[in-house]
């Protein structure tokens, strides 16, 4: 009756709080926030009830040591949730010691949780105390750990550093340790072997063994995960059960125990074979152990980290990618501008120089030659500065960086010898680099328009929303454009690329052609006035 | 003549006080920066200011934007602005308020002194003067849709030296026909682009901003 509404109310309280916090982090000191820290505070009382069983509930102590309990959840449940842990790991130690107090002739009976234990057989006395010692130990350290009380660092970094030595998956190999686990489990499920308990025998163990070798086969080669899970708790209590056999012998009935047989020659050479033995498999099993876990408990997490790397490292691809084409982009465009100024107006400063040279000559001699070379030289020199010009408009166009993409696009459209509906909407201005690229992109897009889709109107529609800048020429022409016929576009588009950004053409025969240009930045709210 | 300079190269500016003083303007303000441009203009009212379109203090439009601040204080205030490039979209700005006295030119035309002095007194006139490199740009586009499509060849090409501040008798000296018949093409504009009859010189400026929003 007390195992049952023990173990109701630490199962309901666990999936209460396990619940609410699935449902998302609650308000701190709103109704849900007040709801999880009761939730938490609420075990103290199974714990409470365990301490004042195990203590002798017929003394009266169990209604005092209840009532103590729920008057602290109700009014102090965050200092009754910080206490659970404690008590918890209180417990698992009294179970230690009461286990070891049965193994040295105690002859009380005592009601341990779960277990109504007594000193008259070994499987009602310290085994099964110390089995459940063991379980609550372990739930005290979770929640030690879990509710973060002081003591939890340590756990915590202790835990990590176990876990840390898992790194690097299952392998097969971890699996195929089942083999021995499933091994010496059909030894101990023979006659009068597990704590002298004799579960089959016979046919009947013959076919056990039959089916355990083949489940632990076909799950060593289906799920290699799960194979090693199981190997890892195998060796861990088979291990610990040869502990268990070499220091409580002899208060346990003989029997055989892997290499060790104690059936017939109980002597401390068998003991210390059986406390090796159990070293060699926990050893085994604490080896496996973090890898296994580690496996389990970082699936969604290292699922998580995996789809970080790949995304990392398709941007550093992509970034790589952009940053060679940039590179080659700039260069090509200093060995044009240099063969601009090299063939333009370089040369026409050379001969404006010889001209005035020629001409300081001549006054003297010949006034009138002198004067006409000096017009000449006039004329050169403006011949010049139109180069200039021209080679400026291509590197930054004077609007662009006068007033801004909108002003250099409308200026754009002003020199467009198509009808132009322009639609810009933005409300600050965009980045110098980003916009020149945007403003190349816009008009390669309009001199296609102009040069090869017979349209008769083009619209622009340049706006900015979600950190999107976005452009959009649409022509009512005849369509059919390939971005992928031709260099503009595909220029365009690698210049584009280094901001993030994309051109997308749609162009079905018969028209419209509709050309988007998209690049992830941000306006500044003012208009940038300088650059 | 009165006239207010605005240009920030050091060598530019003195060499435009030189030229414009050798031709017998009085240049009662040379500066640097577009806030002392404006003041200048706004407080010595000259009979032109010439303005550049890039200047401190950002070296953007500062002087464009100055030029056009003084001409919304002083309405029709004339100034012609010079740039090493000419914009169609500057240009519309300028022609906006159709007050007339307003000039865009080139720097390299400065290299013209009779032209350049020619262009000053159009725009200190109330006329208005665009560089031939705007008007060149808007002969390229073959309009489809626009009143401008009703023009004739030659009242095109009327229209486009009209809008480079040419007289009707420059025009006619440059195309070879009588002033006469510049005056009957001039008419046929006006009429077609829409235009009632107001004094000339404020039609000559409706027409040509008629001909820059083509």
């Amino acid at each position: 009756m007390v195992f049952a509404v023990v173990l109701l109310l630490t199962i309901g309280c666990i999936a209460f709080v396990l619940v609410r916090e699935a449902q998302g982090v609650p308000r701190p000191g709103g109704l849900r926030g007040r709801i999880r820290d009761r939730g938490w505070a609420l075990l103290l009382l199974p714990v409470a009830m365990a301490a004042a069983v195990m203590a002798g509930g017929a003394h009266g102590l169990v209604p005092a040591e209840l009532g103590i309990a729920v008057l602290a959840v109700v009014f102090v449940p965050k200092l009754a949730a910080k206490l659970v842990p404690y008590g918890v790991l209180a417990l698992a130690v009294f179970g230690g010691m009461l286990a070891r107090m049965y193994h040295d002739g105690f002859t009380n009976q005592v009601q341990y949780l779960f277990i109504h234990a007594g000193p008259d057989a070994w499987d009602s006395g310290a085994a099964p105390v110390l089995a459940e010692a063991g379980v609550l130990f372990v739930v005290g350290l979770w929640l030690l750990v879990r509710l973060d009380v002081p003591g939890a660092g340590p756990v915590r970094t202790l835990a990590a550093r176990w876990l840390d030595r898992g790194r690097g998956g299952i392998s097969a190999v971890h699996g195929l340790l089942l083999i021995p686990v499933v091994g010496l489990a059909m030894q101990l499920l023979g006659p009068g072997n597990w704590f002298g308990w004799q579960a089959v025998d016979g046919l009947d163990a013959a076919l056990l063994d039959l089916t355990l070798a083949t489940a632990a086969l076909v799950l060593i080669f289906r799920s290699r995960a799960w194979a090693a899970t199981l190997a890892a708790a195998g060796l861990l209590v088979l291990g610990g059960y040869g502990w268990l056999i070499a220091v409580f012998w002899p208060a346990l009935p003989g029997f055989a125990y892997g290499v060790t047989d104690l059936h017939n020659d109980p002597g401390s050479a068998h003991l210390w074979g059986a406390a090796l033995q159990g070293s060699v498999l926990l050893a085994a099993g604490l080896w496996l152990a973090p890898r296994v876990t580690r496996q389990h408990l970082a699936g969604p997490a290292d699922l998580e980290l995996a789809a970080r790397a790949r995304q990392l490292t398709q941007r550093v691809q992509t970034l790589t990618q952009t940053r060679h084409d940039a590179v080659d982009t700039a260069s090509a465009e200093l060995r044009r501008i240099e063969r601009d100024l090299h063939d333009g107006a370089q040369a026409r400063l050379v001969a404006l120089g010889m001209s005035l040279r020629a001409a300081e000559r001549l006054f003297a001699t010949n006034p009138e030659a002198a004067l006409a070379l000096v017009s000449e030289a006039r004329q050169t020199s403006s011949r010049a500065l139109s180069d200039l010009r021209d080679l400026v408009r291509g590197i930054y166009p004077p609007v662009l960086a006068d007033r801004g993409l909108a002003d250099a696009i409308r200026a754009l459209v002003l020199d467009t010898p198509l009808h132009t509906e322009l639609d810009v909407d933005l409300p600050g201005d965009v980045q110098t680099p980003v916009g020149a690229a945007v403003y190349f992109a816009v008009a390669e897009a309009l001199a296609n328009a102009v040069a090869h889709s017979g349209a008769r109107t083009v619209r622009i529609q340049l706006s900015h929303a979600a950190g999107l800048l976005r452009a959009q020429i649409t022509d009512d022409g005849s369509g059919g454009a390939d971005p992928a016929h031709g260099t503009g576009l595909a220029g365009v588009e690698r210049r584009l690329a280094t901001f993030d950004g994309i051109l997308a053409v749609n162009s079905p025969p018969g028209g419209p052609t509709i050309v988007v240009i998209e690049v992830p930045c941000a306006l500044s709210s003012a208009k940038t006035s300088s650059c | 003549m009165r006239v207010v300079i605005g240009e920030d190269l050091f060598l530019l500016r003195e060499g435009l006080v030189r030229l414009l003083s050798a031709h017998g303007f009085e240049v009662v303000a040379a500066v640097g920066a577009a806030p002392e441009l404006l003041a200048a203009l706004v407080d010595e009212h000259p009979d032109v200011g010439i303005v550049d379109v890039r200047l401190p203090p950002t070296h953007t439009d500062d002087g464009l934007r100055a030029a056009l601040q003084a001409r919304q204080q002083i309405p029709g205030l004339p100034v012609l602005v010079l740039s090493q490039y000419v914009e169609r979209l500057y240009a519309r700005e300028l022609l906006a308020d159709q007050a007339g006295g307003v000039g865009y030119l080139l720097k390299d035309r400065v290299f013209n002194d009779d032209q350049f002095t020619g262009a000053i007194r159009t725009v200190a006139t109330g006329g208005t003067v665009l560089d031939p490199e705007v008007i060149g740009k808007l002969l390229e586009r073959h309009s489809r849709t626009e009143p401008l499509t009703r023009l004739t060849a030659r009242e095109r090409e009327v229209l486009a030296l009209m809008a480079e501040g040419r007289s009707n008798a420059a025009i006619a000296q440059r195309l070879f026909i009588t002033e006469k018949a510049i005056s009957k093409h001039a008419a046929g504009i006006f009429d077609k682009l829409g235009l009632a009859l107001s004094d000339d010189d404020n039609r000559r400026v409706l027409a040509v901003l008629a001909y820059l929003d083509s």
